[in-house]
């Protein structure tokens, strides 16, 4: 028996359009925010380009202006890490991976400055260098230090321009890198000691202020210290909380991923409703099976929902079912750790068979796919 | 004058200051005929008692108790209570004050313990469409947004909106229309009675549907229900406390932070702001952590910039709470902002929030008119008490034998049963296997005593009567589960119920007949065993069936200890008291049990399985030993030496045969072979075993343990076992450091061959 392909509509051709995979906020919703900086009369702070009031309904979205709701989560964060920006405290986000720290930093960054991408990417590598200047080591050598020759990182830009500067990771770096940011975070001023007279030191331009993602699970690998934490309030962003609204944002996101990638039918909302139960139910770890290891995270119950789609659309030509949850799960979700896979399997065998749907059963007798 | 300028319904939140403040200027306004009130229409005779000089919080208590069915549940009136305004404002200017709501023991009350919770699950999604369209995180604070922090002008209307929205879609009960229907009925009463005005304090949730009811014209005053008549009904009113009203959770619950609304009610939104900051930051330091001036300058910036943000003109709770967090907190959470959730602390909740809603809630407790009448029990236990000497504070030593003594000790047991705080026994006669008959009592002063007694009022009229319901109840919860009865038993031994026990007694001899599980055997068999022990001292008749209970017990231990198959884990005290139980009774009661020897017998073959847990095997070794049996418990030492398995077996021993341990001689005893075999273990053996010895020798007390630390010092060339544990001559990251080193410079002889073993091999 021969398989028919899936069938696709024919597109007419059209000129290409080179696509940025994932443009930056700023340009996602640059009507949103050109119309929101036309409209805001409210008083807003030093050096930002859109009042506090603006800047929020721009993130938790407001339908009167007809602004979407870009972040899930409580509005209160929102209103804390953005009055927070507008003291002289640097604004630390923390939480589990896969609670949208980064989406809400540069949302953040997006909203206050304009601009998201003044960003330093922490890593066991990062140094002084990409956070606050570097040289170009051809003019260095012919002029010697000057203004000329400094390369600008995200720290000196942003101190230089006013702006907002994002820094991922932060526990990730080493400390001594970490603590570079207690001279610009108190005193707002950067030292160049290369150059001479006024160069050699940048003072804030207002609107300057640091956003700092750190995830809880890479706690210990590098502790923030003591006096640095004292530069920033620290937020915590938690998983959502609400069933509904985390099943929602699930489904428009994994919808959004599978058109990106080509396959025109949405996910079956019936069995993302198993698929977001599972990740819920394992992410509390209430049951008998314990909390697992790896992060049940909304994005990546978003990957695993793309990953069936895709599945279900190139592989079988048809719609998903409850049962291709099991082996896309074991390797987006239980990654490599066997105990992790054996909380899975005990789930599954327990409390899948409980539950009475009709996906349900198919997600209980899927079960074997597991691998080991 | 028309109706609707008559008929002012007031839908209020229940406990909002705000609210309270638009009760008192509209009866102020309107100088009503008749103000009507939500709450119990049956105790309108003694509204009096309401108005006498008592300090808030106070509320009125009802209980309903009938045949297998108990229902408590409190109306909670604080200063600035809506209906607490209305009730004094009204009765001040002249107006017929009434409650209007249905009696607390009707069906509509079922599962209800506050009359004044929020109706919230009834209108979620109304409530939730308003929290996205404010940007707030939930009802609490919308609340707060819309209504307290809000300004008075237009108020009336704003909430009549509010409740207007959120009653339109929310599904209405069976309960719920009865109690519209009746309150309805008093409004239309009291319209049609003369041509005044009316004014009605309501939930909000209600005030729409009275208002539609209330048009339906004149009706006379409607009769108050009456109870069923097997069911024994009544109403108290008992000082209430703000840790009481802040602990209602689930849909009981009502507004948050009593604290604070005491204080935005006395003084006004800021000087409450500002009050609380100065509470936490004391409350903190008092608690050793760090709250710097700039903290706190942090902390009111943030608290300006977010009422700003949020368009308060003065800053609200959780205005002021956020502020607080983001200067204060500087970690990771567990679990997220208390006030961002409704409902009770969750455990992980960070300390320092947990100190900032405790000085939220506030420690406020309410004190009643000494004329206010009160239950019969409470005259009942004051009689009691000083009757019996107990009326005073401080430690108490009573001796059973003594006839007076034991009467007291009743009295308190039923008190302590009853949760009346204020009685705590430190020592006595328990389900253990010494024989004593001393108790050790501390009494002292409790301000939850009195509303606690009141409350207890309806289990009966004398703390014995009131005592044997609750344990009845018991009893019934308890069912064939051999420890909760077991539990029972026993606590109604000490209060004096005989005739209960004697009940009790043969429900446990089945319970334990048919029983899996060895501990809960264990547990039901020291119990019975206790309580045959100390027959002499309780008086309790049928002896017998303890013993039934007891032989019962023996059998079915041993039976289910010979079949525990179990791999080595950690030493489970259940069964190991089980075990101890089982010595116990064979000692003790031996007329009752299989003898010495037979149970010996019994437990050297269990003690020989290897297909045991290590921990009941070491036990059944100590059963032996301690019955008379052979174990040599030292040579089996040997066979347990395993690291993972000699500290949980070790525990089992220790727990039965602790005597026996110690009496043995010290050079070729248990110990002794202890010793010689963690002298062998490697560092890491060492390591991996010390855990479960350390628990195993916990079961010595230090006395003992110091003379097992002497025998072995003395075994190895004399010294003083104290110096063992001394600390401080050498300090230990000294010594630490010295082994590093010592480590290092073996590396480094190593690597450069310069070691007596290279040398040789050259």
């Amino acid at each position: 028996m021969t398989r028919t392909p899936p069938t696709r509509t024919p597109t007419t051709p059209t000129p290409p359009v080179p696509k940025l995979q994932r443009p930056p906020a700023e340009q996602r919703y640059a009507e949103e925010l050109e119309e929101l900086a036309a409209t805001d009369t409210a008083p807003r702070p030093p050096g930002w380009s859109l009042s506090l009031r603006a800047a929020r309904a721009f993130i938790v979205g407001d339908e009167q202006l007809g602004l979407a709701r870009k972040f899930v989560g409580d509005p209160s964060l929102i209103d804390r890490a953005l009055v927070t920006l507008a003291t002289n405290r640097g604004l630390m986000l923390v939480g589990d991976p896969g609670t949208a720290k980064s989406l809400l930093s540069e949302l953040i960054a997006a909203a206050v400055s304009g601009d998201s991408t003044l960003t330093v990417q922490g890593g066991a590598s990062t140094t002084e260098d990409q956070i606050a200047y570097s040289w170009n080591y051809s003019l260095l050598v012919s002029e010697g230090p000057t203004r000329r020759a400094l390369v600008p990182a995200p720290l000196y830009r942003g101190m230089a321009e006013g702006r907002v500067v994002r820094f991922e990771e932060i526990t990730r770096c080493p400390l001594e890198v970490q603590d570079s940011l207690l001279s610009p975070l108190s005193d707002r001023v950067l030292a160049v000691p290369e150059l001479e007279g006024g160069e050699a030191m940048v003072f804030a331009r207002e609107g300057f202020n640091i956003v700092a993602t750190a995830n809880t699970r890479d706690r210990g690998v590098n502790e923030m210290s003591a006096a640095l934490k004292r530069r920033f309030n620290f937020e915590t962003v938690f998983p959502i909380g609400d069933f509904a609204t985390e099943l929602d944002l699930v489904e428009t996101e994994a919808a959004a991923a599978l058109e990106r990638s080509g396959v025109p039918v949405p996910p079956s909302r019936d069995v993302l409703e198993v698929l977001v139960r599972v990740f819920r139910d394992l992410r509390s770890g209430d049951g008998p099976e314990g909390r697992m290891q790896s992060v049940m995270s909304t994005a990546e119950a978003v990957s695993v929902a793309h990953a069936v789609g895709i599945k279900a659309w190139y592989l079988r030509g048809g719609e998903s079912s409850a049962g291709d949850i099991v082996d896309c799960m074991a390797g987006a979700a239980a990654k490599d750790s066997a105990e992790d896979l054996a909380r899975l399997r005990r789930y599954l065998e327990q409390r899948a068979p409980k539950r009475r749907s009709e996906h349900w059963q198919d997600l209980y007798r899927a079960r074997n796919l597991l691998p080991g | 004058m028309p109706l609707n300028d008559r008929l002012r319904i007031l839908g209020v939140r229940h406990h909002s200051p705000a609210c309270a403040r638009l009760v008192a200027d509209t009866i102020d306004r309107l100088g009503p005929a008749h103000v009507l009130i939500e709450g119990p229409a049956d105790f309108n005779d003694r509204l009096d008692e309401l108005a006498l000089e008592h300090a808030p919080p106070v509320a009125i208590y009802s209980y309903m108790s009938a045949a297998g069915e108990t229902r408590r549940s409190w109306s909670p009136l604080c200063d600035y209570s809506p209906e607490w305004v209305a009730l004094a404002k009204g009765r001040r200017s002249g107006a017929a004050v009434r409650f209007i709501d249905l009696p607390a023991w009707h069906d509509a009350f079922s599962g209800v313990e506050n009359r004044y919770s929020d109706a919230e699950r009834r209108y979620a999604d109304a409530t939730e469409r308003l929290c996205r369209e404010f940007a707030v995180d939930n009802t609490d604070a919308l609340w707060d947004h819309l209504v307290e922090i809000a300004g008075p002008e237009g108020l009336a209307e704003r909430l009549d909106r509010y409740f207007d929205l959120v009653r339109g879609e929310a599904e209405t009960t069976e309960a719920d229309a009865a109690r519209e229907h009746h309150m309805a009925e008093w409004v239309r009463a009291a319209l049609a009675e003369d041509d005044g005005p009316v004014v009605v304090v309501c939930g909000g949730f209600h005030a729409p549907a009275l208002r539609r009811l209330a048009a339906a014209g004149p009706s006379p005053w409607p009769e108050i229900p009456a109870p069923p008549e097997d069911a024994d009904v009544g109403s108290f009113l008992v000082p209430y406390s703000f840790k009481r009203l802040d602990a209602f959770a689930g849909y009981q619950s009502g507004m948050p932070s009593p604290e604070y609304y005491q204080r935005l009610w006395d003084d006004g939104a800021e000087a409450a702001a500002d009050a609380l900051v100065e509470l936490i930051a004391v409350r903190l330091r008092a608690k050793g952590q760090i709250v710097s001036t700039a903290d706190l300058i942090g902390a009111r910036s943030l608290t300006e910039g977010l009422a700003r943000l949020r368009g308060h003109d003065r800053p609200g709770r959780t205005d002021l709470l956020d502020g607080l967090a983001g200067a204060l907190v500087s970690d990771d959470l567990e679990q997220p902002l208390p006030w961002s959730r409704r409902g009770a602390l969750t455990p992980g909740t960070h300390p320092v929030l947990v100190e900032m809603t405790a000085a939220l809630t506030g420690s406020r407790t309410g004190r009643l008119h000494p004329d206010t009448p009160m239950p019969p029990l409470v005259a009942e236990v004051q009689a009691t008490l000083e009757r019996l000497g107990l009326d005073r504070t401080g430690p108490l030593r009573l001796t059973l034998t003594d006839t007076r003594d034991l009467e007291r000790s009743r009295a308190l047991h039923c008190l302590r049963l009853l949760a009346v705080p204020g009685f705590h026994r430190e020592d006595g006669p328990a389900a253990g296997s010494d024989a004593t008959a001393d108790e050790h009592w501390v009494l002292r002063e409790d301000d939850g005593r009195l509303p606690a007694v009141i409350e207890a009022g309806v289990y009966g009229a004398s703390p014995g009567d009131a005592a044997q319901t609750v344990l009845e109840h018991r009893i019934e919860e308890a069912g064939a589960d051999p420890e909760a009865l077991a539990g029972v038993m026993f606590t109604a031994a000490l209060c004096g119920r005989a005739h209960l026990t004697d009940r009790l007694g043969r429900a446990l001899a089945a319970g334990v007949a048919g029983c899996g599980d060895l501990a809960a055997v264990g547990t039901a068999l020291t119990a019975a065993l206790a309580l045959w022990r100390h027959d002499h001292l309780f008086g309790t008749a049928g002896s017998g069936l303890y013993a039934a209970v007891i032989a019962a017990g023996v059998d079915r231990a041993m039976w289910l200890a010979e079949g525990l198959r179990a791999g080595s884990g950690p030493a489970d005290l259940g069964r190991l008291k089980a075990l101890s139980g089982v010595r116990d009774a064979v000692r003790h009661a031996a007329a009752l049990t299989p003898s010495a020897a037979a149970t010996a017998a019994t437990a050297i073959r269990i003690a020989g399985d290897t297909a045991a847990p290590p921990d009941l095997r070491g036990g059944a070794a100590g059963l032996a030993w301690a019955l008379g049996g052979a174990p040599e418990a030292a040579k089996a030492v040997a066979g347990m030496s395993a690291p993972e398995r000699l500290g949980d077996w070790l525990a089992g021993l220790f727990h039965i045969a602790r005597e026996e341990v110690l009496a043995e001689a010290a050079d070729h005893g248990v110990v002794h072979a202890v010793d010689e075999i963690v002298g062998d273990m490697t560092d890491t053996e060492f390591l991996l075993a010390l855990p479960a010895l350390r628990q195993a020798f916990g079961f010595f007390p230090p006395r003992e343990r110091a003379r097992l630390a002497e025998r072995l010092v003395a075994l190895r060339g004399g010294g003083d076992a104290r110096s063992l544990v001394e600390r401080g001559r050498v300090d230990p990251l000294t010594v630490a450091a010295a082994r590093v080193l010592e480590a290092r410079v073996d590396e480094v002889l190593i690597r450069e061959h310069l070691t007596a073993a290279t040398e040789e091999r050259r």
